[in-house]
């Protein structure tokens, strides 16, 4: 992933092709790639979260964020990629752009009910007070 | 003089007023014509509700807006020209220098098979300036709804069925993976009359599995610097010029690294 940035970075289009997967090149614009690389100002990368990956890992993800200033304009782009071991190289298998990060589960704590802080409180009596 | 009603008259008068400005194509005559025409893609967002709604959701994609509001995609290659600017086949002498072999939609004019054929009246108007013939001399065209000599009004709306499922794979890919598409086309879809987004031709390569990149580029490149050097220096034209530029770019790039 750092890699890929990097590329990007130093105008390495041809590297961004190799380490796509054929599940995605279809979705490659090479052209328009070499044309954001020639007028980009690249900010930083920012990984936000790893699963996988490893020496013994076959697949793994990355999330991240990467900043850039495009023709006048501020750009973002946060995106879930998922990566996969093909012939020992690794290469992107997909991803998605403004992942959804897992839902928010919300459990109800009934007013008799000890607190979940652990004070050995009833809730009512303690931090639902 | 109901049956009158129901027709339109009309007869090309050659007088090449509408051989200016940007020019919708088939994906295979915007291929073919790569040494020709600068080109891109060309997004219009059309409401629920408008007559041509189903129609070019058929043709194009839909999408969903933040508002929950569905809109259908108008996509389509043009030769992306200012209003101003003649056709690059356009001879002095206002004639076609590639009439044997022009594009779909030029022998389909005035029709528009965009719209449903029912939806065709208003393609009939000349506009100002246009020299077309519609007067009892001409010939009927259309009648009762319907388009008279349909052959080239069938061939391009079969040529926009054809390409249909690889225009919505192009489409609903960057609709999900390009958010400043995504965001472009909300604004588009904000205007009243049609508003449009247009995008590097070149989005839809990797989608057409009988040309690959470097030999597309190859053609187009000249054609792009051409342009880019002619629309240089005017404010008004910044908009395209721009664009030439940075699809050349890419172009001079990727020929470079090979």
């Amino acid at each position: 992933m750092r890699s890929r940035y990097s590329a990007f970075v130093l105008g390495n289009i041809g590297y961004l092709a190799d380490t796509l997967g054929p599940e995605i090149i279809g979705e490659f614009d090479q052209i328009e790639a070499e044309s954001i690389a020639n007028d980009a100002k690249w900010q930083g990368l920012e990984i936000r979260a790893i699963t996988g990956g490893g020496v013994d890992d076959e697949t793994g993800s990355v999330e991240f964020i990467s900043r850039f200033r495009l023709r006048g304009e501020q750009r973002v782009h946060h995106e879930l990629s998922n990566f996969r071991r093909q012939q020992g190289r690794w290469v992107c298998s997909g991803g998605r752009v403004n992942p959804k990060g897992p839902p928010r589960q919300v459990g109800k704590v009934g007013r008799n009910e000890a607190c979940p802080c652990g004070s050995g409180r009833k809730y009512k009596k303690c931090c639902g007070a | 003089m109901l049956r009158r009603l129901m027709e339109r008259r009309f007869h090309c008068t050659v007088c090449g007023k509408c051989c200016y400005g940007k020019l919708p194509l088939t994906l295979n005559d915007a291929i073919a014509n790569a040494g020709r025409f600068p080109l891109a893609m060309f997004w219009t967002a059309v409401r629920q509700g408008a007559k041509s709604f189903e129609i070019t959701a058929r043709l194009g994609a839909t999408a969903t807006l933040l508002n929950r509001k569905k809109i259908a995609l108008q996509i389509t290659p043009v030769a992306y020209l200012p209003p101003l600017f003649p056709c690059p086949a356009l001879s002095p002498d206002g004639r076609c220098a590639i009439h044997a072999d022009r594009p779909l939609r030029c022998r389909a004019m005035p029709f528009y098979p965009f719209r449903e054929e029912s939806d065709q009246v208003d393609m009939l108007v000349p506009r100002k300036g246009w020299d077309c013939d519609t007067s009892a001399n001409a010939p009927v065209v259309y009648r009762d709804r319907k388009v008279v000599h349909r052959g080239d009004f069938d061939r391009e709306r079969q040529g926009l069925i054809d390409q249909a499922s690889i225009v919505r794979a192009y489409a609903d890919s960057l609709m999900a993976n390009a958010p400043n598409v995504a965001m472009a086309v909300e604004k588009a879809a904000r205007k009243r009359h049609g508003g449009h987004v247009v995008l590097n031709f070149t989005g839809i390569l990797p989608k057409l599995s009988n040309i690959d990149a470097p030999s597309f580029a190859r053609k187009q490149l000249p054609v792009l610097s051409g342009y880019a050097d002619r629309t240089a220096g005017t404010s008004e034209l910044k908009e395209f010029h721009e664009y030439y530029g940075n699809c050349a770019t890419g172009m001079k790039r990727l020929l470079e690294r090979r």
